[in-house]
């Protein structure tokens, strides 16, 4: 049986169960094109992926995973988890980890003002993250378990956190699809956090953002990755007037995925920021994909990524800037540096732009290279041993990115686990 | 005054890469508390011999000897030259992204004292001498907030370097052509700080162009390096018949 006819079956059994007939929008087309194109392994004709070997994600048969395994059934377990990592919830913060019947949970979610579920007919599912786009987002819309709510002008809480715990068993998948739809004038911080797993699993999750006019979300995302785990993360966003959106990942790689972005600025005078570090080690393959469409005018968007490659790992950035004609007055960056600490390492790094409008201004940039040895000698020749000081040159390289995080308990979240991974960075 | 810190003997170097010879014949020997003067053209080999008492590895030494405080040099890595005494103010100091220049100088500081037995210094402890020093060397500490060395003039890189040399309390300074880059204040400040820090127990190994420094910092010894080799030493005489002279009459 070919892993289609697996997933075909796990569609079939999941619609039989299915909830609700407003899914269906983003469930349907996602099934169709999963069974008809299963994931997108071809080489031809493939840029987003052929540069991963997606093969190890086809030869598993994955079941779906349940509600209890993925996460825990009390909300102690994970803020535990949390806790142990520098991150505790207070009271004026919001945690929920994705709910399986589409209701809302968490700690200290009883009915907070300005947040709510979406009833099941104002879900944004399927509106943004196009099913058909791609493999994986079509699984995840063909089977997804739906977090989808709201959030206006009242919410006052500092921070809302969505954890996805790393799921307890082998051989399973994650479907997590979180649609949020902020409302105009609203301002926001999220915070994304994905624990690692030790099992071999296949986590596909899904976040699609409405920014309504003048909204502001800042976006902090975390990607813990293990050798055994896969992650193939997707933010959708569509961004109407003036509003702004922020997103600053930071990966430590699985041993492959994704952290794929992808920007619609439809509204004019709309802007984000988006920028990130991912650290990939061992023969993890990690690609960090991101794109920006400008369509309306007087749109302001950067892109600013670095990345850390160790030992035999390969990484690839492929970033876009797509301006439509209508797009005056854009004013989009893009830059990708990357530091590699070894041999063996690999970078593909694909920028790319594309521009109807003619009144534009567009650069972009990609760089590749070791630590840099006049600067190590500087350093050295001040007494710092060369351990200590290419750790020092990598945590420089990283903190332009890390300390760009707005909050402040991810941001010390990132130092911490940066900490735990240069150790193991001597040149190699 | 006697004893000796630094003996060269016979020291022939070339570029590890190209093969090309830079230093063919270099007999020096600095004691303690004495400053010596390397002088001469551009492409004599001034800057090679300070970077390979340093320890820069793009070179290849291919014949002699150095001993440091009567240790072989050439057994110790860069680091450990530094912390058993050696600095080197750079001609032209590396910018490093991300890193500031109290964490780096702390990490120095901190290294050296582990090496030599000495207990850290609490941040309280460091941050005085640190702020002492960078007034007497008139660098402003809204400077010293960036990335080390970035959006820094030539002149405040080369104050800088001083700076870092008087938190480190070397032995044996090397000061790569420090001079230029620097205007007339900057040139005072440098010279002002490194004559405070003379003393019979520390030595210097200046490697200049010109005598402007000079007029700060009087050498005992005067060198003129050319086309790899001393060809003549003797005292700051020296540097006034440089002066009228110039270069050429020495070949």
């Amino acid at each position: 049986m070919s892993y289609i006819d697996h997933y075909k079956k796990l569609i079939e059994a999941e619609f039989k169960a299915n909830k609700n007939f407003y899914f269906m929008r983003a469930v349907a087309p996602g099934a169709d094109y999963f069974i008809e194109n299963g994931f997108p392994l071809k080489k031809k004709g493939n840029e987003r992926w052929k540069y991963l070997d997606l093969r190890n994600v086809a030869n598993s048969n994955f079941t779906k995973s349940i509600y209890e395994e993925r996460i825990s059934n009390d909300f102690d377990s994970v803020l535990e988890k949390l806790a142990s990592c520098g991150i505790n919830i207070v009271e004026d913060e919001i945690l929920i980890v994705g709910d399986y019947e589409n209701h809302l949970s968490g700690r200290n979610f009883i009915e907070p003002e300005g947040i709510g579920a979406s009833s099941p007919s104002k879900t944004i599912i399927g509106e943004i993250a196009d099913p058909e786009e791609d493999g994986f987002i079509a699984l995840n819309a063909a089977v997804a378990d739906i977090t989808s709510f709201w959030i206006d002008e009242n919410f006052s809480q500092k921070a809302l956190n969505i954890v996805f715990a790393g799921q307890s068993q082998g051989d399973r998948l994650s479907t997590e699809r979180i649609c949020i739809k902020i409302h105009a004038n609203t301002e926001v911080t999220i915070n994304e956090i994905h624990f690692d797993s030790d099992f071999n699993t296949l986590n596909i999750p899904v976040l699609e953002i409405y920014l309504d006019k003048d909204a502001k979300l800042i976006h902090n995302k975390v990607i813990l990755g293990s050798e055994k785990d896969m992650n193939f993360n997707f933010t959708r966003v569509f961004q109407e007037e003036g509003s702004y959106y922020e997103n600053t990942s930071f990966c430590s790689s699985p041993s492959i995925g994704s952290n794929d972005i992808k920007v619609i600025m439809a509204g004019q005078g709309s802007e984000c920021d988006l920028r990130g570090i991912y650290f990939t080690n061992n023969k993890a393959q990690f690609n960090t994909h991101v794109t920006v469409d400008h369509l309306a005018p007087n749109c302001k968007s950067n892109q600013f990524y670095k990345g850390v490659l160790s030992d035999e790992s390969k990484a690839v950035f492929s970033g876009k800037i797509f301006v439509e004609r209508d797009a005056q007055k854009t004013y989009a960056t893009q830059k990708d540096l990357n530091l590699l600490m070894s041999k063996g390492a690999e970078i593909d790094t694909k920028p790319s732009l594309e521009i109807y409008a003619d009144d534009v201004e567009c650069f972009h940039g990609a760089t590749a290279g070791h630590i840099d040895e006049s600067g190590l000698y500087y350093m050295m020749s001040r007494g710092i041993e060369k351990e200590i000081a290419t750790q020092m040159l990598v945590r420089g390289f990283a903190d332009e990115i890390i300390d760009s995080i707005s909050d402040s308990k991810i941001r010390k979240f990132a130092s911490n686990q940066t900490e735990l991974i240069l150790p193991s960075l001597s040149f190699k | 005054m006697d004893k000796k810190i630094l003996e060269i003997k016979n020291l022939k170097v070339s570029v590890s890469e190209t093969g090309e010879e830079i230093l063919t014949e270099i007999d020096l020997e600095i004691g303690s508390g004495e400053t010596h003067v390397v002088m001469g053209p551009n492409g004599g080999g001034k800057s090679t011999l300070v970077n390979v008492i340093a320890g820069r590895d793009i070179y290849e030494v291919d014949s002699g000897s150095i001993k440091f405080k009567s240790k072989d040099l050439f057994d110790m890595t860069i680091d450990e030259r530094s912390r058993n005494g050696i600095f080197l103010a750079f001609q032209y100091p590396s910018e490093i992204p991300g890193v500031r220049p109290w964490q780096f100088v702390k990490a120095a500081v901190d290294a050296k004292r582990k090496a030599n037995g000495d207990s850290e210094l609490s941040v309280r402890e460091f941050s005085k001498i640190y702020d002492n020093n960078l007034k007497e060397i008139n660098i402003s500490a809204d400077l010293m907030k960036r990335s080390l060395n970035e959006g820094f003039s030539g002149g405040e890189k080369k104050k800088n370097e001083i700076f870092q040399m008087m938190m480190l309390e070397p032995n044996l300074v090397l000061l790569d052509e420090t001079d230029s880059g620097l205007d007339v204040d900057a040139l005072k400040a440098v010279g002002d700080a490194v004559n405070k820090m003379r003393d019979s127990k520390r030595s210097f190994l200046i490697v200049t162009h010109y005598q402007r420094l000079l007029d700060h910092i009087k050498p005992d010894f005067v060198h003129v390096l050319i086309n790899g080799k001393i060809v003549e030493s003797g005292n700051y005489d020296l540097v006034k018949k440089i002066e009228t002279d110039g270069y050429e009459s020495f070949s």
